[in-house]
């Protein structure tokens, strides 16, 4: 009995150090939004169940281990079956699995309400990226990782958010509901912020569905939690929750840049213009598989420098990068870059790293191509 | 026919004493164990079903 005590005593303890595990990091985080916050009492209550039931198991197996050796003379009691015993241990782990599933299923519910939303994005996975997109608000937009290469290959020291940074982040307003839609342009990727308590499968052709209601304003980082090739570890998620205001002036400025933007489809433009516009898509969108110096890594990746196919069909090298190649890794570009991105890194890829081709191509001609 | 019902629901639960499962052996039909076990088995889905359909609610 006395082993009993001890070790609900060492239990005790272990609670109280809880705290300190979550400090550490050890532990889940409680996070920023209501439902997160309840995920992680779950997950504590949940925890401490087991902890007693482990700690009891354990104490009456090493009392008897002990109290019962051999050395002291014990003897085995030899009977075969004891059908009060039997019930009495099977019903106790039903009555405790339906216990723990009447919280859990609450909870769950709550997580699968997306009723009511006051803002709706949606959310594609792509190799290796991800893309947003404010449905029903004209802006969307792209999120590469910003960690430079330089600090990946190990010839630079590693900045503080060292594979978790962004070029551009997701931004949310705190106290609304917030709903994303989930889907992927390839393969399975999982959208994954622990402070939220959300990760979320995105699958081709599939939406799932998940939402939250950010209770502070912050930074906050998440990774693709499905593997899904190469650079599977460089797709990392920032999210900026801003209070209300600051949101929609946010929102209304990226509106605007968006009606702009497509203003420019219908001018003419110049071909510097389209280079200096084609090297920044290049470098956030084509750069991460055919290389910044257009090498690739053949056979995935073909190389863009000197391809001779490409610089001699203009046609069909537009058509590639508008509808991809079907069977290989080459995704359709023609929903995530709009009719200028497209033009420009048609014309940048056509006349860089000796590429001197010196054809153009207008954000209007891709526009028509586009039926738009 | 109450002491099919009761043993195929010690079966469900996994639990039977040593001394009935003899006289079920010894007694009882293969047919009646079978028939009563499926009538119960689809009753304890309709149950569950049931239960999630008041939960979701
Ligand atoms: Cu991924």
């Amino acid at each position: 009995m006395r082993t009993l005590l001890v070790w609900l005593a060492g239990a005790l303890s272990l609670a109280g150090s809880s705290q300190a595990a979550l400090a550490s990091g050890w532990n889940m985080p409680v996070g920023v939004t209501d439902l997160s916050r309840e995920i992680y009492n779950l997950h504590m209550t949940i925890f401490w169940i087991c902890v007693v039931i482990g700690v009891i198991v354990f104490a009456v197996m090493f009392y008897s281990l002990i109290r019962y050796r051999h050395a002291k003379g014990a003897k085995a009691a030899n009977f075969h079956e004891n059908t009060t015993v039997e019930v009495i241990w099977t019903a106790i782990p039903l009555l405790i699995l339906v216990g723990m599933a009447v919280p859990a299923t609450a909870t769950l519910k709550k997580m699968y309400d997306t009723s009511d939303a006051e803002l709706d994005v949606m959310v594609t996975g792509q190799q290796w990226r991800w893309h947003y997109e404010y449905l029903g608000e004209d802006v969307a937009f792209t999120s590469n990782m910003s960690t430079p290469r330089a600090q990946i290959r190990g010839d630079e020291p590693f900045g503080e958010n060292y594979l978790l940074e962004v070029d551009q982040p997701l931004v949310l307003p705190i106290n609304r509901k917030v709903r994303f839609l989930f889907t992927a342009d390839d393969v399975i990727h999982a959208w994954w912020v622990p402070d939220f308590a959300v990760k979320q499968d995105t699958i081709p052709g599939f939406i799932n569905e998940n939402w939250v209601r950010i209770n502070e304003p912050g930074i906050y980082r998440g990774q693709c939690a499905e593997l899904c090739g190469r650079d599977h570890a460089f797709m990392p998620i920032v999210v900026h929750a801003m209070e209300e205001d600051d949101f929609d002036t946010w929102l209304a400025e990226r509106k605007e840049a968006a009606a702009e933007e497509a203003l420019g489809v219908e001018r003419e433009w110049q071909k510097e213009e389209l280079m200096e516009r084609g090297e920044a898509v290049y470098a956030s969108i084509c750069a991460s598989c055919h290389q910044p110096d257009g090498e690739g890594s053949p056979p995935a990746f073909p190389a863009l420098a000197g391809n001779q196919r490409m610089l001699e069909d203009r046609e069909w090298h537009t058509n590639v990068i508008i509808d991809g190649v079907s069977g290989t890794a080459m995704p359709a570009f023609r929903s995530t870059l709009n009719p200028v991105e497209l033009a420009a890194v048609v014309t940048y890829t056509r006349n860089a790293w000796g590429n001197d081709t010196g054809s153009e191509v207008q954000p209007s001609t891709i526009a028509q191509r586009l039926g738009q | 026919m109450w002491t099919v019902i009761k043993s195929v629901l010690a079966a469900f639960f996994g639990v039977q004493k040593e001394q009935q499962r003899r006289e079920d052996f010894e007694q009882g039909r293969p047919g009646a164990f079978i028939v009563t076990g499926l009538v119960m088995a689809a009753f304890l889905v309709g149950i569950l079903a049931f239960v999630a359909i008041l939960v979701s609610r």
